[in-house]
């Protein structure tokens, strides 16, 4: 048991907070906007070798670079390249950006889909395959904080390359990556907060002065900091209970984490140009993926205590 | 980062669980268990069990050779501290010796006092109490009344403590005593609960039997060679005590095991296959879990001996809120367990009605956070 990071570890994660760093300070249309990818961002991860940190390093330090990055107000594709590709494709992988869907809700908005590469589909146990060169996407607009589309064409599943078999190991990723999105969305939307109550005064005090105000952010900081080592050790076990563990309580926290931090910024936290929301829409955005919170608890459940019935 | 046990560190728990199945008898979790860990029939279980538990090298392998350990680390200890609790913690008070009362002896007391004490403890035949809190001192412990006069080479102890744990049953008690005007004049004295004028009361409650007691000073006196370290180092000593316990018991551990006592239970009955048990089950297990992970983090940071921060705050908040779903899941699925039914799980629920006030309140927790952690200002 060694919760400290080793020293590669530590200089991964030192780089992407450069990174991040570089990246802290959105240009002025997109500070108004409900989602902003950076594509920037995106570009200096995926060219910097960072989100293929799975294949060289190991899962664990994919995770943590999902983290950080996930500190950034912009957007980025991090998980799906970070955490889910590497595990379907030993290999050779597609090309990312990539979209998650779920065969069943096809004709619905996903994210990512306008600036992904490869769209990764669940088609019951199997995952298939779809290039989007060439496929026509509507931008879809939403509040949630990443860029979100449709598609504007009819996709036949039937056509596409299949992995049989592969949808649980995707979903299990998949809950991994939406962790580490989420745990890093989460302390960094503390930390902001917690800086904003230091200097907001009310009735001649800090807002952070008031009790009231102390417990709840306490309560949110705590929730954060328990995503992030969950999510870590899910990364480092690679296996299913682990990974539902880890999504099962972000998505069971975001709510509050939510609710709270934008109480704590009042009118100004639900303004685009204050950037709360970049981070806290995205914990809403991931709450419902992978199936959301009851699918990672039921995981969990049948890990413990096997399937239903006497 | 390794999220794994070493081999050694597997084969330690082994050994515990051996020593377990060997030294608890046939009828433990019928008998014992449902009384909790702090009934006169655990109590008087500890006096037997501690001792072959230190034979087996098992009670204080933490402590420095010098005292009957092998220097073992803190991740030793809390292995140790997990297949306790998760056993219906079978050393009973004991726990509390081995864990702050002996390292504080060791770094206070004088040499005589360490002769004097340490081995009782090492044996495990000695049972202690803790007496700091009075009706009037809890939270704000400094306001605690209970005096210590000086008189020559004496000290008259008047006053009086509340839910002493184990006092009925305790041969000592670490006592926190005022010794002069000033808010934290405080002195603590290692007194013979056999001393006159000592007497002890009890209360019924929701906690089940052996915390609820009230001690009563009425001139006791006793030599000064009683008092620990020097007359107001108390609040110091306390301090540093407590820093021991920081990382507060292991409830994640039990509490995994509680929840799969009631899902079996929910089988039995033909309920377990319900989605919305089935959902609340994996989400307070993923609480627990979160417990966890936050509480190894603490026990790492100490092994590494970094510098004090609020994450052990963090981590027993979070234990906390687990195991207040846990109680409500109890109460939402197998009410029974209240009225008649399992008696493992009532104890659960029970011997955690107060596990948001014992040793440092919930809400105490998130200002230390608040302030300390955060930087938040006091308010
Ligand atoms: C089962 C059990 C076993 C115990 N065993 C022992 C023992 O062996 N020895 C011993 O000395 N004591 C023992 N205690 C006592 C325990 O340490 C105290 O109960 C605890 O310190 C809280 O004190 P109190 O009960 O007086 O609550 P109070 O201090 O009266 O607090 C009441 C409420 O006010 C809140 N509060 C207090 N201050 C603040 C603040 N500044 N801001 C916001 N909220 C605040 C508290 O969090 C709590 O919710 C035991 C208690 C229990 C329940």
């Amino acid at each position: 048991m060694d919760y400290a990071l080793s020293e590669e570890q530590a200089a991964l994660v030192a780089a992407v907070q450069g990174i991040v760093r570089d990246h802290g300070a959105p240009p002025s249309d997109a500070r108004q906007s409900f989602a902003y990818f950076d594509a920037s961002l995106q570009a200096a991860l995926q060219g910097g070798g960072f989100l293929d940190a799975a294949r060289v390093l190991g899962a664990l330090e994919a995770a943590l670079v999902v983290m950080e990055a996930a500190t950034a107000p912009g957007a980025a594709e991090l998980g799906a390249s970070a955490l889910v590709a590497p595990h379907l494709f030993p290999s050779a992988a597609p090309n990312g950006p990539f979209a998650l869907i779920d065969a069943a809700a096809l004709g619905k908005a996903h994210r990512h889909l306008p600036i992904a590469k490869t769209a990764l589909i669940t088609d019951g146990g199997d995952v298939l395959v779809l290039d989007l060169n060439g496929v026509r996407i509507d931008p879809v607009d939403s509040v949630y904080a990443y860029v979100y589309g449709r598609f504007a064409e009819r996709i036949d599943l039937r056509a596409l390359p299949r992995i049989p078999d592969a949808a649980p190991l995707l979903r299990q990723w998949h809950r991994v990556a939406l962790a580490a999105e989420m745990a890093g969305a989460a302390a960094q939307a503390v930390a902001f907060t917690v800086e904003y109550v230091k200097t907001r005064h009310v009735f001649a005090k800090p807002v952070g002065a008031f009790q009231a105000v102390q417990h709840r952010l306490v309560q949110c900081h705590q929730a954060a900091l328990a995503m992030r080592y969950l999510t870590l050790k899910a990364a480092w076990a690679g296996d299913a209970y682990h990974a539902a563990l880890a999504a099962c309580f972000a998505q069971q926290k975001a709510s509050k984490i939510v609710f709270d931090l934008h109480q704590f910024n009042g009118a100004m936290g639900i303004t685009n140009a204050h950037l709360l929301h970049f981070w806290t829409y995205r914990l809403r955005a991931l709450q419902a993926e992978a199936g959301g919170v009851y699918a990672s608890a039921h995981t969990v459940a049948n890990a413990l205590w096997g399937g239903a019935g006497p | 980062m390794e999220f794994g046990w070493s081999q050694a560190q597997e084969n330690y728990r082994e050994r515990i669980r051996a020593a377990l199945r060997e030294l608890l008898p046939a009828d433990w979790h019928e008998t014992y268990t449902p009384q909790s860990y702090a009934s006169d029939a655990q109590i008087e279980f500890s006096r037997k069990f501690c001792p072959q538990l230190a034979e087996r090298g098992l009670l204080v392998r933490h402590w420095p050779k010098e005292w009957g350990g092998e220097g073992g680390d803190d991740w030793e200890q809390f292995i140790l501290a997990e297949e306790m609790k998760v056993a219906g913690e079978p050393r009973g008070p004991q726990y509390m010796n081995v864990n702050w009362i002996g390292p504080t002896l060791m770094r206070f007391a004088t040499p005589e006092q360490r002769e004097k004490y340490l081995p009782g403890i090492a044996r495990g035949t000695t049972i202690w109490c803790q007496g700091f809190s009075e009706p009037g001192a809890g939270t704000d412990l400094a306001a605690l009344r209970t005096k210590a006069e000086r008189i020559g080479d004496r000290y008259r102890i008047n006053g009086s403590k509340i839910w002493t744990s184990y006092a009925r049953k305790a041969d000592m008690c670490f006592l926190l005593a005022r010794t002069g005007a000033g808010r934290k004049e405080i002195t603590v004295l290692l007194v013979p609960m056999a001393t006159m004028g000592v007497s002890v009361t009890s209360n019924p409650g929701l906690c089940k039997d052996g915390h609820l007691n009230e001690v009563f000073f009425t001139d006791v006196d006793v030599a000064i060679d009683a008092r620990l370290g020097e007359e107001g180092q108390g609040w110091a000593i306390v301090t540093h005590a407590l820093s021991f316990e920081r990382t507060g018991v292991p409830r994640y551990h039990v509490g995994i095991e509680v929840l799969g006592l009631a899902i079996a239970q929910l089988k039995a009955e033909g309920r377990a296959d319900d989605p919305i048990v089935r959902a609340r089950a994996g989400m307070i297990a993923a609480q627990f879990e979160a417990a966890r992970a936050l509480t190894y983090l603490v026990v790492d940071q100490r092994v590494k001996r970094a510098p004090e921060n609020t994450d052990a705050n963090v981590a027993r908040i979070t234990a906390l809120d687990a195991v207040v779903e846990l109680m409500n899941f109890l109460v939402e699925f197998t009410p029974d367990c209240l009225a008649g039914g399992d008696a493992q799980l009532e104890e659960y629920y029970r011997i955690n009605v107060p596990a948001g006030v014992t040793a440092g309140t919930y809400e105490l927790q998130l200002d230390l956070i608040a302030q300390r952690g955060l930087g938040l200002p006091r308010g």
